[in-house]
């Protein structure tokens, strides 16, 4: 309705584009011709009713699911469903040894993140010193990031098996079988190894892109001067990429805390003894087996927290780079 | 500092506030006029065509008018979906439970069936699975239970005799080490990815280790978890273990359907199965075949057990307390279990359906110990215990194979877990 009431103030929409500066100038000392004495308002509501929608999709399907899902968590489950218990379900949560191993399985993510860039990284560094056969390893590389996870899934579970194929290998090599996926001090590495499998593709490919900008002539000068290879990426590749490891440290951050449902889903069920939980398989959990979704809304609540503070230290971590840009 | 101060006064409003309820069940439309929407994981199978067939013909014919939707999920996910749905007030208006802990813990969301269905408490058996506290909430459609399955030409390979299984846990781990010696076959096929391994060897041994009295207090509630026969089947769980009666890798490996394929396959002389659907004597027998798969009583493990098969209502049709019809909905039930709907699924699917007046086709010699044994069944032990329970007792028997836990401790756990439900 505002929008059309108020016709488009002349040179607002066309300076820009078709007048350039000397009608837009122009523009800017005839006053707008007050029709309806309303033009004046519709101008100011414009920019509001322009972005309403965009706040009303956040507001209805972000901060309201937030702010219930907050709500909630301060209510009870089952006989108390409903009732205020305040941090009831967050003194059970800290004191739920299962909450507890996911929690430390977040810290151990964080930890094993370097791992998770350098192998992408070290990847790509040798596909762009064209070591032989890189055309190949470059599209099978990405090929696994093109594949379900439940489908990676199935297929490692058969692989990784303790009759599978890989502990018969061992075997033949004289090696004793291990529980890849039933022993709880291995199972989280080995659900995180076949992550970074599944996913380092994307990670390759974005550090391959950070290559096309790397300046060719530094490179043949450091060989010329005889930099041996590890000289070579530690003296020039890695701060001529240092915004690219950035990002890829950023997004793999964010992937591994969002995206290991569906392998852990197939290949562990959180098990063995619950040691690999993660806190979104937790609230899966609780709020549909276990039928306590005031619990599930105190985990959602906790993760919500922990992925704020991951982002905001990202947050400022991109900043920080882009001053010393 | 003004922005600390609002985040605290909205954490603090929060707490003080804490409303609604998340496990709100509003009324929703999913039943629309004339419509009733049934949920379960069995109707896209092609051997339950002919019994969602023949039940939806019984309901016609007495509502003509009403339409019945089935929505087949899938069951890994079944209870977290059907969880999710009820909470937002949208879940089907009939819907398909296991019997035990899943079913008591939503019964506050179910219709209480009582004398509604006075005729089918009559002809079926297997209530106790659908029953809460004196009240029923679901009508079952088969038997489950969890019969000790053995591998008959193993035995014979090993110079066993395939007719006289053993009749005490001592007798039992003896022949386990000659199956082992002379076939290379482990003793047990356990699979305890998932904890259920736990849950069908608790069932299916524990006869042969409580006394009858204590095995009848812990179906009616009252378990003594200080008890020391209660206490000896985690330790029997622990030396089958260590005594090397088990494949490797127990805890990564599935029971359905990894350690059920190890048995079929010949890797393993004994296995804990189940009495309908999968993993059972009709499974087995097509790839054992059937006169080669038995069936024998838990072994003795204590003095004055009295070993029984353990068993109770498998699956069973629930009404949602929500919906809009509860009526129909009833009607619906006494339909998806009247007779001639119950016969096409025992011809189809091979289950030991809730009407033991019907004849099960084939089936051999397992399939007629376990008829022979429903006589004097005893609801399984586990099915008592709540889901909460069953899952830390599936993470606790996980330690308990790895060694990491003791079983004092575990036993102690559980009791806890127990006592707090």
């Amino acid at each position: 309705m505002a929008l059309g009431d108020s016709p488009p103030a002349p040179g607002a929409a066309g300076a820009g584009r078709g007048g350039g500066a000397e009608p837009a100038r122009r523009a800017r000392r005839v006053p707008a011709p007050p029709r309806f004495g309303t033009g004046r308002n519709a101008d100011r509501l414009a920019p509001y009713v322009l972005v309403a929608p965009a706040v009303l999709v956040l507001v209805l399907l972000r901060l309201v699911p937030l702010f219930l899902g907050v709500n909630f968590s301060f209510t009870g489950d089952g006989d108390r469903d409903g009732a205020a218990v305040g941090f009831d379900n967050y003194t059970e949560l800290l004191r739920d040894p299962v909450f507890r191993t996911a929690l430390k399985n977040v810290g151990l993510l964080v930890l094993l993140l370097p791992v998770a860039v350098a192998i992408p990284g070290l990847l790509a560094t040798f596909i762009y010193l064209r070591v032989p056969g890189h055309r190949l390893f470059r599209s099978v590389y990405f090929f696994p990031a093109v594949l379900s996870p439940v489908i990676i899934g199935a297929i490692f579970n058969l692989l990784l098996a303790f009759d599978g194929p890989l502990n018969s290998a061992l075997e033949v090599a004289g090696v004793g079988p291990v529980d890849w996926l039933g022993d709880p001090d291995i199972a989280m590495f080995t659900v995180v190894g076949v992550h970074v499998w599944a996913t380092f593709g994307m990670a390759l490919v974005v550090f391959l892109a950070g290559f096309a900008t790397l300046d060719g002539t530094l490179l043949d000068a450091a060989r010329v001067d005889g930099a041996s290879l590890a000289q070579v990426i530690r003296h020039v590749i890695v701060p001529g990429l240092s915004r690219t490891i950035q990002f890829v440290f950023v997004t793999t951050m964010i992937g591994m805390l969002t995206s290991m449902f569906g392998l852990l889903y197939v290949m562990t069920g959180g098990g063995p003894e619950g040691s690999t939980y993660l806190p979104e398989y937790y609230i899966w959990i609780q709020q549909g087996r276990m039928n306590r979704p005031a619990l599930a809304s105190a985990a959602s609540t906790v993760l919500f927290l922990i992925m704020l503070v991951v982002g905001l230290a990202q947050i400022a971590l991109l900043r920080r780079t882009g001053r010393e840009d | 500092m003004m922005r600390t101060l609002c985040a605290t006064t909205l954490v603090a409003a929060l707490v003080l506030t804490g409303c609604g309820s998340a496990g709100s069940d509003s009324p929703s439309g999913s039943a629309d006029d004339g419509k009733l929407v049934v949920w379960d994981w069995k109707s896209g199978e092609e051997d339950a065509a002919a019994y969602v067939e023949k039940a939806k013909a019984d309901f016609a014919a007495r509502h003509p008018d009403v339409t019945v939707e089935f929505v087949a999920q899938p069951f890994d996910q079944y209870y977290t979906l059907l969880g999710t749905a009820m909470q937002s007030g949208t879940g089907p208006d009939v819907m398909l439970f296991n019997g035990g802990g899943q079913l008591r813990d939503r019964a506050d969301d179910l219709l209480p069936l009582g004398d509604r269905v006075a005729a089918e408490r009559r002809r079926l058996a297997g209530w106790d699975a659908f029953t809460r506290d004196g009240t029923v909430y679901a009508v079952p459609v088969t038997l489950q239970g969890h019969p000790i399955y053995y591998n008959k030409a193993l035995y014979e390979e090993a110079g066993l005799d395939p007719e006289q299984p053993a009749a005490t846990w001592d007798e039992f781990t003896d022949d386990c080490a000659t199956l082992a010696e002379e076939t290379g076959a482990s003793c047990f096929s356990l699979g305890n990815k998932e904890g259920y391994g736990i849950q069908f060897f608790l069932s299916a041994l524990g006869s042969g280790v409580l006394g009858p009295a204590e095995y009848d207090d812990w179906i009616a509630g009252k378990r003594d978890w200080t008890s020391p026969r209660v206490r000896r089947i985690f330790q029997l769980w622990k030396e089958t273990e260590e005594a090397g009666l088990n494949n490797g890798g127990a805890n990564s490996t599935a029971l359905f359907n990894e350690a059920f394929a190890r048995f079929e396959s010949g890797d393993a002389a004994h296995v804990v199965g189940l009495m309908s659907d999968v993993g059972h004597w009709k499974e087995f027998g097509e790839l054992l075949g059937e006169d080669d798969v038995g069936v024998m009583p838990a072994p003795r493990v204590e003095a004055g057990a009295e070993p029984s098969l353990p068993y109770d209502g498998g699956i069973g049709y629930a009404v949602a307390k929500r919906t809009a019809h509860p009526k129909l909905a009833v009607d619906l039930v006494r339909s998806l279990t009247s007779e001639d709907a119950l016969r096409a699924f025992s011809d189809g699917a091979g289950a030991i359906v809730s009407d033991t007046g019907i004849d099960v086709p084939g089936g051999g010699p397992a399939l007629a110990s376990i008829m022979q044994e429903v006589e004097s069944g005893k609801p399984a032990l586990h099915v008592a215990l709540s889901a909460g329970t069953l899952d830390l007792m599936g993470r606790l028997s996980q330690q308990l194979l790895s060694g990491s836990a003791s079983v004092d401790d575990a036993v102690r756990q559980l009791a806890d877990s127990d006592r707090a439900d």
